[in-house]
């Protein structure tokens, strides 16, 4: 049965065509082992591993679907990223930011999509370019902080 | 409509994920 955020058709089917969709229920009285591997302490909790099985992404509690999405193809986009297909991990940051500029997780994307960015072509730039797009439009983020450094980069 | 086809078992989703490449999402839900 699909409830919460599996009620949204995009997010149905962005899931089911994107990754492999698994369920774990929780018994808070008796954690199962899959709650202790990954120190499950609230739900819902999403996490998006690698084909390994390892988890390069985490989601707690509910967000609208757009956020949703946007959590989503982050947490595709830090898969790629963490496992050095630089060049996928762009492309997939790219578009968490063209598709969700209002979502919660785009700055986290701009962020990564510059270090990415940096780590694919050894250009500095990458980085300036990811703190002039964070400071112009997202200028009271977390992940604008983040980036302050890279400011000093010429272009 | 898709209708996501949910796998239980940790294990083989592993496996399904190695042979097609693709990231594993879980859903850690409580029925309360």
């Amino acid at each position: 049965m699909n409830t919460g955020p599996y009620l949204d058709e995009k997010v149905q089917k962005f899931i089911e065509e994107q990754f492999i969709p698994l369920k774990s229920q929780c018994f808070w009285d008796r954690p199962t082992d899959l709650m202790k591997r990954f120190d499950i302490k609230w739900t819902p909790t999403f996490l998006i591993h690698d084909s390994e099985g390892k988890e390069h992404h985490r989601v707690v509690g509910y967000v609208p679907a757009d956020d949703f999405l946007s959590q989503l193809g982050l947490g595709k986009g830090k898969v790629f990223f963490n496992t050095e297909r630089f060049a996928e991990a762009i492309a997939q940051f790219q578009t968490v930011i063209e598709q969700h500029p209002n979502a919660g997780a785009t700055p986290e994307a701009i962020f990564f999509l510059g270090v990415a960015g940096y780590k694919h072509t050894h250009d500095p730039k990458a980085l300036r370019r990811a703190w002039d797009t964070l400071s112009s439009k997202y200028p009271q983020n977390e992940w604008t902080r983040r980036a302050e450094a890279y400011s000093e980069i010429p272009l | 409509m898709v209708e996501i086809k949910w796998e239980r078992n940790f294990d083989a989703a592993v496996e399904k994920a190695k042979r097609s490449r693709k990231p594993i999402f879980q859903d850690f839900w409580f029925d309360g």
